[in-house]
């Protein structure tokens, strides 16, 4: 039962397990759902395990049973149309006449009563739904009556029954917000960042070390000896590289921000530093790039360990990178291009990537990203490459 | 399972939607666990109360640490007492006998009880991946071998099993295949009354309508990194009908008190404050 909606929900990218259809097999068999209302609620908790594709299921849902649910109303439904299409034949009979293959002095010569009885009549032939095609009622299709038709005036019909159907409910996409296509936010981040870490003993000896008591103990021949040992605490060290110039980088303030924000909330040991397109002699560590400059010789001074996060879009002109003097400001100008400059940055600091705001198909039409991305591992600033930079990051 | 099937529809505080109802129910009958998502504050871990209360079942929570290993939820082997017990020998236990120091913890409570009980297994996301892997065969197989005496522990009676998650990314497949899934949305004005109806039977019917109203303005203010939810507005009718001055529900126009109490985080309070201050000019 059902199995085209199971392959449906697959073909549409949900990942549906045929282990969870089978126990929504078991749920119908034991007269757990007895409503389309049921099937519904019941097939989606058992079948989609993320609220991200609840709005998927909805639109297939919709789309899948969306027939059924008419099926239901009959009666109730031709009536309705019957108002529409009587409506729609007072404000302009001609349209009217011409979508039904009339001629409109036949029909203006019928009794309302009488238009009304032809209305139906074309509208009980119908045997059956069928979408597409040009004639009668169905979705899709150029029919004139009918849900979301190409044709001038056409009608609709998805979701006129009186009762909140399952299929209403489903039409009403309460879950479009929740889907995967939506901006990062900053709990999105904190929800990332939070595997970013590395614990190491640190603090006062408090916590009783079992394994070394009873070591210790049988040594002593039974007499007790308590091994005390130091809490993991977390000591990740991390430099945040944060290109703040230009107008490149200005549509992806927002979200640079919170994740700045939040890295700052989340990390004790954080070093924030600003550079425009890329890093020439000098990073700043005030975002004006004016007051507090930092040479990049000095981050040789820092521990190796610390995590080093570059965010920029790594779009700028080639020479800015490669050439001997391509910095735009002269007062940075130094002799060695930047992409020298990067490569030492990666050097120093084995565990470094690079985020990008830029949509990763976008990537291959820059071409400083496609040099950039072979100095520094580069991912996308989303959820999903944000999840594989920390991965990155935290591998030895 | 001879018992006869209880449904659930709801407790005295606890507004159930009907399609919650549905999927707690069906969760019951396949005997599978139930895996709520939602924002904060929006009853996920109520609903295991609810159902406790509703259903008469004891209810065993694990609060999930971020430390916790599964051993831990199963069981504890306590070390220290026997080897406290094996130098001194001045208990009453035999310390040749491993099973007098193993206590049963959360999840082995709730296997090992006499009646079906509901298993809240709260936060799960707080804990590394690798204890949601080692909870899948517990959950599957219903079943856990102490190792030290090895012994299999098994359910007298499959426990409902209630999961919350706060996370905003997704558990592991096959964590998720063995689960059913709901998101609870947040609720809309209309449940939202009821809700409050339920918590507060004799509140002032125009305070409570426009502080539900005043709430969802709050809510959508832009920018607002942790929004209020139903735990917060109760909290905040709670503190507004204890005040004689807003008892009266004449608030609100144009004052907004205790905003502390919906905004927790010092930027989403001064974001709140402003929006409020500037209604009041314009």
């Amino acid at each position: 039962m059902f199995i085209n909606f199971f392959y449906k929900l697959r073909e549409v990218g949900i990942p549906v397990s045929p282990t969870s259809f089978l126990t929504l097999q078991k749920a119908l068999d034991k007269g757990l759902i007895n409503s389309m209302d049921d099937f519904y609620t019941s097939a989606r908790s058992i079948l989609v395990k993320s609220e991200r594709y609840f709005d998927l299921y909805d639109q297939v849902f919709a789309n899948r049973f969306e027939g059924i649910a008419l099926d239901d109303n009959d009666g109730l439904l031709i009536d309705e149309m019957t108002q529409e299409m009587l409506k729609g034949w007072l404000e302009d009979p001609k349209e009217m006449a011409e979508m039904l293959g009339e001629d409109e002095e036949k029909l203006s010569k019928l009794t309302p009563d009488e238009l009304i009885e032809y209305f139906k009549k074309r509208l009980e032939d119908q045997d059956g739904r069928h979408d597409g095609g040009s004639k009668w009622i169905g979705t899709g299709g150029r029919s004139p009556v009918g849900h979301s038709g190409h044709h001038k005036g056409g009608m609709r019909v998805g979701g006129v029954s009186k009762n909140k159907s399952a299929v209403k409910v489903a039409n009403e996409r309460r879950y479009k917000d929740y889907s995967r296509n939506r901006p990062l936010t900053t709990a999105d981040i904190g929800e990332a960042l939070k595997r970013l870490r590395n614990l190491v003993p640190a603090g006062a000896k408090d916590r009783l070390d079992i394994d070394g008591t009873i070591y210790q103990t049988i040594r002593n021949g039974g007499e007790i000896e308590l091994i005390f040992d130091q809490h993991m605490k977390d000591r990740l060290k991390i430099i945040l590289l944060i290109d703040n110039g230009g107008w490149s980088m200005d549509p992806y303030i927002s979200v640079i921000q919170s994740l700045f924000d939040y890295s700052k909330a989340q990390f004790k040991d954080i070093k924030t530093y600003f550079f425009h397109n890329t890093v020439y002699d000098t990073v700043w560590q005030d975002p004006s790039r004016f007051k507090k400059p930092f040479k990049i010789d000095e981050f040789v001074r820092l521990d190796p360990d610390t995590r080093l996060i570059m965010i920029g879009d790594a779009s700028m002109a080639p020479y800015e990178l490669m050439s001997q003097d391509g910095s735009i400001y002269i007062s940075s100008r130094s002799g060695q291009p930047s992409i020298q400059r990067l490569n030492f940055l990666s050097e120093t600091f084995k565990h470094c990537v690079w985020l990008n705001p830029v949509p990763e198909r976008m990537w291959p039409y820059t071409r400083t990203i496609q040099t950039i991305k072979e100095i520094f591992p580069m991912f996308e600033l989303t959820i999903n490459g944000l999840e594989k930079s920390i991965a990155q990051l935290m591998a030895k | 399972m001879t018992e006869e099937r209880k449904n659930f529809s709801g407790a005295s505080k606890y507004v159930l939607d009907s399609e919650l109802a549905q999927i707690v129910n069906v969760s019951m009958a396949l005997e599978m666990p139930l895996l709520l998502k939602g924002e904060p504050g929006t009853g996920k871990t109520m609903l295991a109360y609810a159902i406790a209360e509703s259903l008469g079942m004891e209810l065993i929570i694990l609060n999930v640490k971020s430390s916790m290993k599964v051993i831990d939820a199963l069981y504890q082997y306590d070390t220290l007492t026997r080897l406290n017990d094996s130098r001194f020998g001045d208990s009453t236990r035999d310390v040749s006998d491993i099973k007098e120091y193993i206590k049963m913890s959360k999840i082995g409570q709730a296997f090992t009880s006499e009646k079906r009980t509901i298993l809240l297994i709260d936060e799960i996301d707080k804990a590394d991946t690798d204890f949601q892997d080692d909870m899948l065969d517990i959950l599957d197989q219903m079943q856990f071998d102490i190792i030290e005496t090895d012994e299999v522990v098994s359910a007298n009676k499959r426990p409902v099993i209630i999961i919350t998650s706060n996370a905003k990314k997704d558990l592991s497949d096959p964590f998720l295949g063995r689960c059913n899934f709901h998101h609870i949305a947040f609720p809309e004005a209309s449940m939202m009354k009821s809700i409050v109806d339920v918590h507060f039977p004799s509140i002032d019917k125009k305070l409570a309508k426009n502080a539900i109203a005043t709430f969802y303005e709050l809510r959508s203010i832009e920018g607002i990194e942790k929004r209020p939810a139903t735990r917060e507005l109760i909290n905040w009718l709670r503190a507004l009908d204890t005040d004689p001055e807003f008892k009266t529900g004449k608030l609100i126009k144009n004052k907004v008190p205790f905003l502390g109490v919906l905004f927790k985080k010092s930027q989403d309070y001064e974001r709140a404050t402003m929006h409020v201050t500037r209604r009041k000019i314009f």
